[in-house]
């Protein structure tokens, strides 16, 4: 039995091998599930860490400081503050629904985890069709918001489980879309395959290595507006609209329930910021065309050594944080859209913008 | 999107501003770690003066919130004087505040007319238990240490009519200390120079006879009416002094007679440290602007003379005092003049103590008293509590100090 | 039985059970729930036939997209919120339509692909889909969306409002919207059931109305 899962799961991945691959297919499941959940449960808090700090001192207060060395530890504390408290289901609400909603939320977040590529070698699969993967794969936790939002019984939550389907419904077209057109310029799907693209991508005419943010800067502002949008992040946070409707989907939810939701929108940062990373930010290369410490033998990209590993890892998790900074910033510094200027922004500017962008690098890829 | 010229610019701008904020400094105070940047005279708790308070019950009923418990009871106090009437007292026995139902609007602080409540900045009083904070008067009284004393008084001020009746006061009893301490000294004295007269040996008051019939000291009327005195008591005032001084005088002549270079070397001693509070001015003069207002507003002759001698004085000192303090700023301190003031004092032959007692100031900048912080700590005080009381016990103790010296001298 | 066909029985039940579930629920909201379920199921299979594309497509767009879509639908137009009973009259004509579908759909493609063994089965690489799809079937594949760009237009032509209607009647037809039947008896029947525990037995409220 097993070894046709096995076929299976050999046919399914890998035209680059990930360093959690082991001789026994049960240790490498084991490897790349573990990869995949420290990846879920420990970078997002380090990025809401960092948000927490980064708004504080915008708005110039000093942020968690008690729990843990300058406060680091406190969504941790949160965490088992969540943990310890009373869930509490409405008794108007549907039950299962109910319960079942965060969990839809959640788990998507953890399937993505399994094809990003942190560094040479780093990852638990290298799908062929990785980036689709992802995409489809995230499109899968509107399903929770909403069913959250109805099963609640709350008009609040209704109303924000209604704004969250139609906000995510109109971003994903041009979310899709900017990602196609890089997909289309590095002839691959593969995410491990688009950062190999980045490394050999040269500026047509010229001989100077550049990431895919430079010929695809447009797209790459699409891709990060419909990202924010995606994951609610004000100023695309309607769905929550605190001062409207009270926390929106969420306004029923208690201790751990409520805690999913969150880790979703922390872990959907990361999700996205690594998206990008990959996708337009050259993925573990530190500067276009600048290989890693121990990268330039045959392998190229992916045969690094320990130390080339372990910087490229570094690199992209840098990144990833240098986005969720930006992410953080704009929420500091801009108010809340209304809600028919967000369908506008969608339907009106960034999806014609985005068919624009993908017609134009199509043509361009043809050309040169 | 944006409808201005340069679409765009207002939002990179929000950026700007957003990011030229992360690198300012928090404006958050570290409270329970670090100590709150409060005002001084910020209005934290309501702290009692109970010597002041005399059960008038003005703040317990002006309160809106009636949180102020006052219990007392009556003694009667025996006649000042023999013949007088016995009068009642209020004593007071408990008083209370509710900080648990006071909303620190103040009006007691502003309606107390014996200043008996005031504004403490202390602010750590929190309690776990509501019923906890119902403060009675001692703890009202240890708060009391916390408030920060009054503001000077502009220059040249008149000193307020409590502030003279205490000086006064003051003056009157280290008077008679130090007449005591003369006649000790001089009983002392009395055997080792000269077998004198009669008894057992040692000059008493009695010993030196005083004629007179109505002379009075016309300095301390004057000083008297200028403090608003009624002529009468001044004039029997004047009149005591006027015979302290006599006898005094006779008593001088009598020890100078049997060789004293005393008196000379404590003029000498004076002179070598000349302080604020010895500057003297010899009366005599008058000053023209007040003795001229005073006869304009209807005053007579005699009671405008002596207030405006009295003001004469009052800015001769002040002008003496400003000159001594001039000089001994610099090191180099000019001997002509220090002389000058020893002469003065060495002149005057009554030397007023009292003044001394009010004039000492003691510059005080965060000094404790180790002896009493470590007291009150071992008796559980807070750290706050148990400094400030520390720091006021330093400033007595400083004062006593210096009044000591000058006793000597 | 092999390990593979075990995964595709589970696959196959789950997506059975979720499409009963789609057409017996009473709960409309339920009943797109389990149909959400049954095209995620669909995908399920596609993915232990080896066809990882049509598998994400399955999930991007039924489930991500339609399903949502429906759910979406729901919440805007009836939000039967808390629980509601519906059910329809046509239950005979749908059970013979969909039991004809069935039998007739499961005869050809057993007929067609009986004797193929699913393990044996290999999917299409996304290299050789995108060339059929851009190189051999490319004309079938644009009218097809010609078809879907047709009915994108017909749907927001019958949505749009003509260039005579004023404001006006956009704000009686909110109060249309309000007096829907259906909506007004679901409002209807919870307060009346609150009220009759609530008030006193000898009240005739609202209750001797209706």
């Amino acid at each position: 039995m097993t070894d046709l899962v096995l076929e299976q799961a050999v046919t399914f991945a890998a035209q680059s091998a990930s360093l959690l691959t082991f001789d026994s297919f049960l240790l490498s499941v084991a490897a790349k599930i573990a990869f995949a959940l420290g990846l879920f449960f420990v970078v997002p808090l380090v990025g809401g860490y960092m948000e927490h700090k980064v708004m504080a001192r915008m708005q110039h207060r000093r942020g968690p400081v008690e729990a843990g060395p300058f406060g680091s530890l406190q969504l941790v504390a949160d965490g088992i503050k969540f943990i310890q408290k009373e869930d509490i289901i409405p008794r108007a609400a549907d039950k299962w629904v109910f319960a079942a909603a965060p969990g839809v939320a959640l788990v998507p977040g953890m399937l993505i985890f399994l094809v990003i590529p942190l560094g040479p070698g780093v990852f638990a699969l290298d799908l062929e069709l990785g980036l689709f993967y992802a995409l489809a794969i995230s499109s899968i936790s509107v399903l929770g918001i909403l069913m959250g939002g109805w099963a609640s019984a709350n008009k609040f939550s209704l109303i924000g489980g209604l704004r969250a389907g139609g906000q995510l419904i109109a971003y994903e077209l041009p979310l899709i879309l900017a990602a196609i057109t890089v997909a289309v310029q590095a002839q691959t799907l593969s995410l491990v395959g688009i950062v190999e693209a980045q490394s050999t991508f040269m500026l047509p005419g010229t001989d100077i290595n550049v990431w895919f943010v430079f010929p695809q800067i447009i797209g790459f502002g699409i891709f990060f507006i419909a990202a924010m949008a995606e994951l609610s992040r004000p100023p695309f946070d309607m769905p929550i609209a605190d001062s409207e409707l009270v926390f929106g989907y969420m306004t029923e939810y208690t201790g751990i329930k409520f805690a999913m939701f969150l880790l979703t929108e922390y872990g959907g940062m990361i999700i996205m910021s690594a998206l990008m990373v990959v996708l337009y930010l050259g993925g573990w290369q530190l500067l276009p065309g600048v290989p890693l410490p121990g990268c330039d033998g045959a392998g190229g990209l992916f045969d690094c050594g320990w130390l080339g590993t372990l910087a490229g890892v570094g690199i992209t998790l840098g990144k990833i944080m240098a986005l969720v900074f930006v992410m953080v910033w704009l929420r500091v510094a801009y108010p809340r859209l209304r809600e028919d200027q967000l369908q506008r922004m969608a339907w009106i500017v960034l999806v014609p913008l985005a068919l624009l962008n993908l017609a134009v690098v199509t043509v361009a890829k043809v050309v040169f | 999107m944006a409808t201005t010229s340069a679409p765009g610019v207002g939002l990179l701008k929000g950026l700007g501003v957003t990011i030229k904020h992360l690198f300012k400094q928090p404006a958050t105070q570290m409270y329970p770690k670090q100590r709150p940047d409060l005002a001084p005279r910020t209005r934290g708790v309501i702290a009692l003066m109970d010597e002041n308070c005399t059960v008038c019950m003005l703040c317990s009923r002006e309160c809106p919130d009636w949180c102020i418990y006052i219990e007392s009871h009556k003694e009667t106090v025996p006649p000042a004087k023999e013949g007088g009437r016995a009068r009642t007292r209020n004593v007071l026995d408990r008083f209370a505040i509710d900080f648990s139902l006071c909303m620190y609007c103040g009006i007691c602080v502003e309606v107390c007319p014996f200043d008996a409540l005031w504004w403490s900045p202390e602010f750590e009083y929190a309690e776990y238990d509501m019923g906890k904070l119902l403060h009675e008067k001692e703890k009202l009284r240890e708060w009391m240490d916390t408030v920060p004393a009054p503001p000077m008084l502009e220059e040249g001020a008149v000193a307020p009519a409590e502030v003279t009746d205490a000086i006064a006061k003051k003056e009157k009893e280290l008077e008679a200390e130090a007449e005591k301490q003369r006649e000790a000294s001089a009983a002392a004295e009395a055997p080792k120079s000269k077998a004198v007269e009669s008894g057992g040996g040692a000059p008493k008051k009695a010993d030196v006879e005083v004629k007179g019939a109505g002379e009075i000291d016309q300095e301390t009327f004057d000083k008297l009416i200028a403090e608003g005195k009624s002529e009468r008591i001044a004039r029997s005032k004047a009149k005591a002094a006027w015979v302290r001084k006599e006898k005094e005088r006779l008593r001088a002549e009598q020890e100078s007679a049997e060789g004293g270079a005393e008196g000379e070397g404590a003029g000498e001693e004076a002179a070598a440290k000349p302080k604020a509070a010895q500057v003297e001015v010899e009366a005599g003069q008058i000053d023209q602007e007040t003795y001229d207002k005073l006869i304009g507003e209807g005053k007579s002759e005699r009671m405008a003379r002596a207030k405006a001698k009295a003001a004469y004085v009052r800015k001769e000192r002040a002008r003496l005092t400003a000159e001594q303090e001039t000089a001994s700023a610099e090191p180099a301190t000019d001997d002509a003049q220090a002389d000058d003031a020893g002469a003065v004092e060495g002149a005057d032959a009554e030397p007023a103590p009292a003044q001394k007692v009010a004039d000492v100031h003691v510059e005080g900048t965060g000094e404790i008293d180790q002896e009493t912080f470590d007291r009150l700590i071992a008796e559980g005080k807070s750290e706050r509590i148990a400094r400030s009381k520390a720091k006021a016990a330093w400033v007595r103790k400083e004062k006593q100090r210096i009044i000591d010296e000058g006793g000597d001298a | 039985m092999t390990g593979h066909d075990a995964v595709f029985l589970l696959v196959a039940l789950f997506t059975g059970g979720a499409a009963l579930l789609t057409v017996t629920s009473k709960n409309l909201f339920h009943a797109a729930l389990f149909l959400a379920a049954t095209l995620a199921g669909i995908a399920g299979v596609f993915l232990v036939l080896r066809a990882d594309f049509l598998a994400l497509v399955q999930l991007v767009v039924y489930v991500g997209a339609v399903a949502v879509l429906f759910l979406f639908g729901l919440m805007v137009t009836r939000a039967p919120i808390g629980r509601e009973a519906l059910d329809g009259q046509n239950r005979g004509l749908a059970l013979a339509v969909s039991g004809t579908l069935f039998v007739v759909l499961s005869g050809l493609i057993i007929q067609s692909f009986g004797g193929v063994r699913a393990a044996e089965v290999t999917g299409p690489g996304i290299r050789e889909i995108g060339i059929a799809i851009f190189a051999h079937w490319v004309l079938p594949f644009e009218l097809l969306s010609m078809l879907l760009l047709a009915a994108l237009i017909g749907a927001i032509l019958l949505a749009r409002r003509e260039s005579g209607e004023s404001g006006e009647e956009s704000v009686e037809r909110r109060i249309d919207f309000g007096d829907e039947p259906s909506t007004e008896a679901g409002a209807q029947a919870l307060p009346a059931a609150d009220t009759a525990g609530e008030l006193p037995a000898g009240e005739p409220v609202a209750g001797g109305e209706r």
